[in-house]
């Protein structure tokens, strides 16, 4: 379609407030933090940010009937390049879509508009006793939205799981610009299995079936409570045995994170007086919930951790938790700081291994680090066995970038060698297209059926999750 | 891309991977939304430009331009980018190879159409006239380009106080009791001109303090406009003049009231001078020297109030300049919370950036309202008489915005507060 006139549509239809349209404005929703956005510039041909579910329902029929692509985009936190326009089109900014429609503590939900923050929602539920458990640690600036289409979660999905788990409806503006409502019209039920579960299918579609305008999201009550453990091992293996340990005795932790040791190394360069002995191993357990509870699970996980670490502390007052934490906490901007000239990029960050063979997975991705001289720090979930694996190197050195390539694909295919998933929270967009085909078998030519029932003209994100060129 | 504010551009913008932390934390962003108003779009063009893949723009000048400053974001990026300093010299870059033709739309745009706004203007070109920043507002071409009205009131010269802070403070004003330092005071354009009282309570508390305090005569403005407008040039020149004057006689410390003239010592003044060249010397010497006037109170000299008790309620409001730049939050509140009788509270978001930013104020003045709105909602929440702050421009907007509220509540200097206890 032309161009020009696409861009003189929109004003026209939504008022020029509403649309960017200069390359400079356009160039800024070229990117998400994905490495792989960053080495390619996908211009959208015009950004429009909409704020009400009919103006995003003309801008679909308008879509549909011009075929026109349509991206929708959060805050663009994503890694994996889901929220820039591959081949053109519209860029729907809805991250400026924040309000709460309704905080229904008696029924234990709330109703958001998809541009609302996680953390934003967290805090406006705190005076109700209330939260959404999903915690990415970009809680602070992930939209909601964002969120449900990439099915995100956190530390605590040990515990609590991804955001599935909390998304009891959706409304969504089909590709055609009809409005649907999935989980029930009027439905303030925490429970139902009435029909095919649509709700579950937007969750982690990454924009590809339509634009989630609306979200009705369970919540629980927040815990009383929270203790924490830091328990150093010698061995890699003895800390996954650990881990394995704690869940054979019926304890669920909310949340157990790794750091190993070029985690703990990066961490103490970072932070000098964090001081963490040099081990193979640092893992954190983060138990919650009533206070007796918190106490009796803590020493049982003490007195378990303590038969392989060399050393174990557990804390309940705040001041020492906060330190203990410290390590955990620091490592995200201590590993972008790991090395002066270098910097920490997200490409094969994000990979699932299932628990059992996670010491074996590190081992291997610290030999991959070394056979393509990248250096990779690795933290993460422990406790889900979705680990964080971060490349260090220097985006303007050609070769360093090939390396680096190298690097994620090597270790996305061992995630699919060892019987793991290339992701484990931040979903496929473009950056893991590649690997869906060898990751789902027919699974994945069954969800393009679901894609193309839905989106026939495939305007909805196209070269998310399928690969251009797929139809 | 090459500018004298120094800075490896290449390595610095490297280190944003675009998570988007920023996007949080930027008080223009929450109010302006889209990418193209958060640091981390800033600063994907500024990469653009640097990497010659855009060319220098009205549009780009525009957006470089809509930056409080503040510094928010540099201090919680996780990657440790220095966005705002990337801004100073990137501006400092479009002006020198631009004729600023932008800036004529910015205050179109902005202000005129606001009568409150137009004492705050008048004030600010006032204050520049008379401390003799001509240049600044010649080249900026703000003259040409206010309203013939607003024009002519500046060139009238507004009374911008009733008697400037250094007309009433002698030269030398010795210790009272055993003398511990002998320290400069450095008094700024603004306290010197708009908030007179503060040098004079500044000057009373030190002498009370067992400081031997000299206002040195001679000094001209800091340089801080010139740098935020990337007239860097202009500000080396402040820079060369005001460091011969402070570092001729050996003081034991150079004082300041206002946070934006302390952070230029501290953090400017070294940025702008070649490395290994006398001057760097002297801006490090005199960076080393340069307190704010709490911070030296609570770690050199140590706080003794007088008696004279003050029941009031007090709140304070962080300038940007001071927590973020300078690291100093802890000091002005022990300062207040030295004073007998004061309760002091502490608001919301003490540290959220008030909107001032110099004259962004006056350029970007619907913008800088909201983000005001939100500090003078905090304040208000806690019914203080008074709200404390240590900066004049901060100052300026708070007052601004009480008053537009209904708000009784009186806006001062820590030091202010703390003099009154003197006073039998
Ligand atoms: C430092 C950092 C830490 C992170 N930590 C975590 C973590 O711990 N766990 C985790 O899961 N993720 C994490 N992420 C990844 C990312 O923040 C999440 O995937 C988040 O959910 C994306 O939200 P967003 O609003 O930024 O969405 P965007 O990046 O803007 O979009 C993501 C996808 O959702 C689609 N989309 C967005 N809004 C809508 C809508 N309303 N309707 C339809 N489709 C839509 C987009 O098209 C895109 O495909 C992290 C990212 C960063 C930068």
């Amino acid at each position: 379609m032309d161009k020009v006139k696409l861009v003189n549509d929109m004003v026209k239809m939504f008022g020029a407030e509403k649309v960017l349209q200069s390359e400079l404005e356009r160039y800024t929703y070229t990117y998400d933090s994905s490495f792989a956005s960053q080495q390619n510039e996908y211009y959208p041909d015009v950004v429009v940010r909409l704020e009400s579910t009919s103006d995003v329902s003309k801008l679909m029929k308008y879509a549909w009937d011009n075929n026109v692509p349509v991206t929708p985009r959060g805050a663009g936190s994503g890694q994996t390049g889901g929220s820039v326009a591959m081949t053109g089109g519209i860029v729907l900014d809805l991250s400026g879509w924040k309000d709460i429609v309704e905080i229904d503590d008696a029924n234990m939900q709330v109703v958001v508009r998809p541009g609302i923050v996680h953390a934003e929602l967290n805090a406006a539920l705190s005076p109700y006793g209330l939260f959404f458990p999903p915690d990415p640690g970009s809680s602070a600036m992930a939209t909601v939205g964002g969120m449900v289409s990439n099915n995100a979660s956190g530390l605590r999905a040990v515990k609590y799981g991804a955001t599935f788990q909390y998304v009891l409806g959706v409304e969504v503006v089909l590709p055609n610009g009809d409005v649907m409502k999935t989980g029930g019209l009027k439905s303030k039920a925490l429970k139902s299995v009435s029909g095919i579960d649509l709700t579950r299918i937007y969750c982690g579609a990454e924009g590809t079936l339509g634009v989630i305008t609306e979200i009705r999201l369970k919540l629980l009550p927040k815990p009383q409570s929270r203790g924490i453990m830091l328990a150093l091992f010698e061995k890699l293996e003895d800390s996954a045995l650990t881990v394995l340990d704690v869940f054979k005795a019926g304890i669920i932790p909310s949340g157990i994170e790794i750091l190993d040791d070029g985690g703990i190394r990066c961490a103490n360069m970072f932070k000098p007086d964090l001081n963490i002995p040099e081990v193979e191993a640092a893992i954190f357990f983060e138990i919650n919930g009533t206070k007796p509870a918190v106490e009796e699970e803590g020493a049982q996980v003490k007195a378990i951790a303590e038969k392989r670490a060399k050393s174990v502390e557990w804390a309940t007052d705040a001041d020492r938790m906060a330190k203990l934490w410290q390590g955990r906490a620091v490592i995200g901007a201590a590993s972008a700081r790991f090395k002066e000239g270098k910097t920490r990029i997200f490409a094969g960050e994000d990979v699932c291994f299932p628990i059992s063979k996670v010491p074996e997975a590190l081992k291997r991705i610290k030999a991959i680090s070394k056979e393509f001289d990248i250096p990779v720090v690795i933290y993460g979930h422990i406790g889900d066995g979705n680990m964080h694996t971060a490349p260090i190197m220097d985006p303007l050195i050609p070769d360093e970038v090939t390396r680096t390539h190298k690097v994620a694909e090597a270790i996305h295919r061992l995630a699919l060698e060892i019987g793991g998933s290339t992701t484990g929270e931040h979903g496929v967009g473009f950056a893991r297209a590649a690997y869906m085909e060898e990751e789902h078998g027919k699974a994945l030519d069954v969800m393009w059926a679901i894609k193309k029932a839905i989106d026939p003209k495939n305007i909805m994100n196209p070269g998310k999750i399928w690969k251009l060129g797929r139809e | 891309m090459q500018s004298t504010y120094k800075m490896n551009f290449t390595e610095e913008l490297k280190k944003c991977v675009k998570c988007g932390t920023c996007r949080a934390h930027c008080p223009l962003f929450v109010e302006i939304k889209g990418e193209p108003g958060s640091p981390r779009g800033r600063l994907a063009l500024i990469k653009q430009l640097h990497e010659g893949k855009i060319q220098p723009s009205k549009e780009l000048a525009e957006i470089v331009y809509t930056c409080l400053l503040c510094k928010t974001c540099a201090v919680e990026c996780p990657s440790g980018v220095i966005s705002d300093e990337i801004i100073l010299a990137s501006r400092n870059y479009l002006n020198e190879v631009m004729d600023q033709p932008f800036i004529k739309g910015a205050i179109l745009k902005g202000f005129l159409t606001r009568p409150g706004m137009l004492y705050a203007c008048m004030t600010l070109a006032g204050l520049y006239q008379k401390v003799g920043l001509h240049s600044l507002l010649t080249k900026t071409k703000l003259y040409n380009l206010l309203p013939e009205k607003l024009n002519a009131a500046t060139k009238i010269m507004p009374d911008v106080s009733k008697k400037p802070a250094r007309s009433r403070i002698p030269t030398v004003t010795p210790a009272k009791g055993e003398k511990k330092f002998k320290v400069a005071y450095f008094i700024g354009c603004a306290t010197n001109h708009i908030y007179p009282d503060v040098p004079v309570s500044g000057v009373e508390v030190l002498s009370q303090n067992g400081c031997e305090v000299v206002a040195v005569e001679g000094v001209k403005c800091c340089g801080m406009p010139h740098m935020a407008y990337g007239e860097t040039d202009t500000a080396k020149e402040l820079a060369k003049h005001n460091m011969e004057i402070l570092l001729k006689d050996n003081y034991d410390a150079v004082i300041c009231d206002c946070a934006s003239c302390s952070s230029t010592f501290k953090e400017m003044y070294p940025h702008i001078f070649a490395e290994g060249t006398k001057e760097q010397e002297m801006a490090k010497t005199l960076a080393a020297k340069t307190f704010d006037i709490s911070k030296f109170l609570v770690a050199k000299t140590g706080i003794k109030a007088g008696k004279k008790e003050q029941k009031i309620k007090v709140t304070y409001h962080d300038p940007c300049h001071l927590k973020r730049a300078q690291k100093v939050f802890k000091e002005p509140r022990e300062v207040l919370k030295s004073i007998p009788g004061v309760e002091f509270v502490e608001m919301k978001n003490a540290d959220r950036c008030c909107g001032s930013a110099g004259s962004f104020t006056v350029m970007h003045h619907d913008l800088s309202m909201k983000v005001l709105d939100k500090k003078i909602k905090g304040a208000q929440a806690t019914k203080a008489d008074f709200l404390a702050t240590s900066c004049p421009t901060c100052t300026m907007q708070l007052s601004y915005g009480l008053k537009q509220a209904g708000s009784n509540a009186k806006v001062v200097h820590p030091v202010q507060l703390l003099a009154e206890t003197y006073k039998d």
